[in-house]
């Protein structure tokens, strides 16, 4: 494959215009109080312009049929995570996040980590958010809460945001093919020679996973081969997680307990509970 | 030719990982919500995990996909942990607000007013209905009402 040379006259403007959409969109998309219907249209328009202007500067893949897997998938989780941090109700955020699991989970899949992808769902999406859910749905107030509806310094955290982004494109345009001095891995190392060889435009015929073979049981012989130990010590943060979290509740219970048999305010209780 | 190692496919999953994550710092940035907070951080870590296994497929090594595989544990242990503070904190204050805590802030820290926010017209939310068949069963009045929003 070629390494395309990254053009800063070329794609500088258009990054530039991408990260100053993305601040406007997300400046007028965040809750603000206010919610008018006009800004936030524009607000989404803006974010489209972005989306648009990022696939501009994205590379081309080797085959059409790639291609357009990867951009369908990659439109799903990004439009579905900046629908979750714009949404006013937390429990639209959270089955927004579902789907962009579903979408980060499509990347995965096309990256070749079948089993990372399954594991995203089944993890993510079918454990953690719906224990999300649970906890939404016992804590949240009917309608929208007045701590819903406005953010924190919603400008400058776009700013900050889309600025970081910016510079991390930026230095992923920058990335080429060629040896690292640092760390000469063995597949590096050949490749280099291959890349020298190909021509300045061919495209990418045959991209052959290396990892794809055999996936699943090679990356269980890794992880219990040369991660054993990482791999306890998981398990050992599991089980203290574990034991915390039903720690915390009990004594959270405790305390509670402790305030409505003294009723002397809660000042009183959390003396006693501790 | 390599056919080993694709730099576009690389460069394309980091820009999504990096939009991924730079959308949940802006997220837990601004957002009140303490589960919400969460959702953004979890994305964060999405974001991680798909440049990481991008970077494993570059390199045609399992070190990313071993990194991703702790990094869905941490984030289970994270998730349960986390979880159960936000719930004693609500049970205390009777909100998921962020700054109902805000008495522990640092003291040069400005204190989080809140105005008066304008009053919306909930319009109640129809749901489809089938078409009734059979007999109406009689209206139960003790039967508590629907939410009209989450």
């Amino acid at each position: 494959m070629t390494p395309l040379p990254f053009d800063p006259l070329a794609s500088g403007p258009l990054l530039a215009g991408a990260v100053l959409a993305t601040v406007a969109s997300l400046w007028l998309l965040l809750p603000n109080g206010r919610d008018t219907t006009s800004a936030r249209w524009l607000g989404a328009l803006l974010g489209l312009a972005a989306l648009a202007a990022f696939i501009a500067t994205g590379r081309r893949l080797g085959g059409l049929g790639e291609e357009a897997v990867f951009l369908i998938v990659s439109l799903v989780a990004v439009i579905s995570a900046a629908a979750t941090i714009v949404s006013r109700s937390p429990v639209y955020a959270a089955i927004w996040f579902a789907l962009s699991l579903a979408g980060v989970a499509g990347v995965l899949l096309v990256l070749g980590a079948q089993f990372l992808g399954v594991a995203t769902i089944v993890v993510y999406a079918g454990a953690i958010l719906v224990m999300f859910l649970f906890v939404l749905m016992l804590a949240q107030p009917a309608g929208l809460a007045p701590y819903d509806r406005v953010s924190n310094e919603p400008f400058l955290s776009a700013l900050a945001g889309a600025v970081l982004l910016g510079v991390l494109s930026l230095s992923i345009g920058r990335l080429s093919a060629g040896p690292a001095s640092c760390c000469d891995l063995p597949t590096r190392a050949t490749a280099t020679v291959d890349t020298t060889a190909a021509p300045a435009t061919a495209p990418v015929a045959t991209v052959v996973d290396p990892l794809a073979e055999n996936h699943v049981a090679r990356l269980g012989g890794e992880l219990f081969g040369r991660h054993l130990v990482a791999v306890e010590a998981a398990g050992v943060l599991l089980l203290v997680a574990l034991i915390g979290a039903i720690a915390v509740v009990s004594r959270g219970e405790a305390a509670h307990a402790a305030e409505a048999t003294t009723a002397k305010g809660p000042a009183a209780g959390r003396i006693a509970a501790r | 030719m390599n056919t080993m190692q694709s730099l576009p496919l690389l460069q394309n999953a980091l820009t999504v990982g990096a939009i991924l994550f730079s959308l949940g710092l802006v997220g837990i940035l601004t957002r009140r919500n303490l589960i919400v907070m969460f959702l953004a951080a979890e994305m964060m870590l999405q974001g991680i995990s798909v440049s990481l296994v991008a970077w494993s497929r570059y390199h045609g090594d399992w070190g990313g996909h071993v990194l991703v595989i702790f990094v869905l544990t941490v984030a289970a242990c994270e998730a349960a942990v986390a979880l159960v503070f936000v719930l004693q904190a609500f049970s205390r204050t009777g909100r998921l607000d962020a700054a109902a805590w805000q008495s522990l802030r640092e003291a040069n820290v400005g204190r989080t007013i809140d105005h008066e926010l304008p009053a919306i017209d909930t319009v109640p939310l129809r749901f489809p209905t089938l078409t009734p068949a059979g007999v109406l069963p009689p209206a139960d009045e003790n039967e508590p009402l629907q939410r009209e929003h989450v």
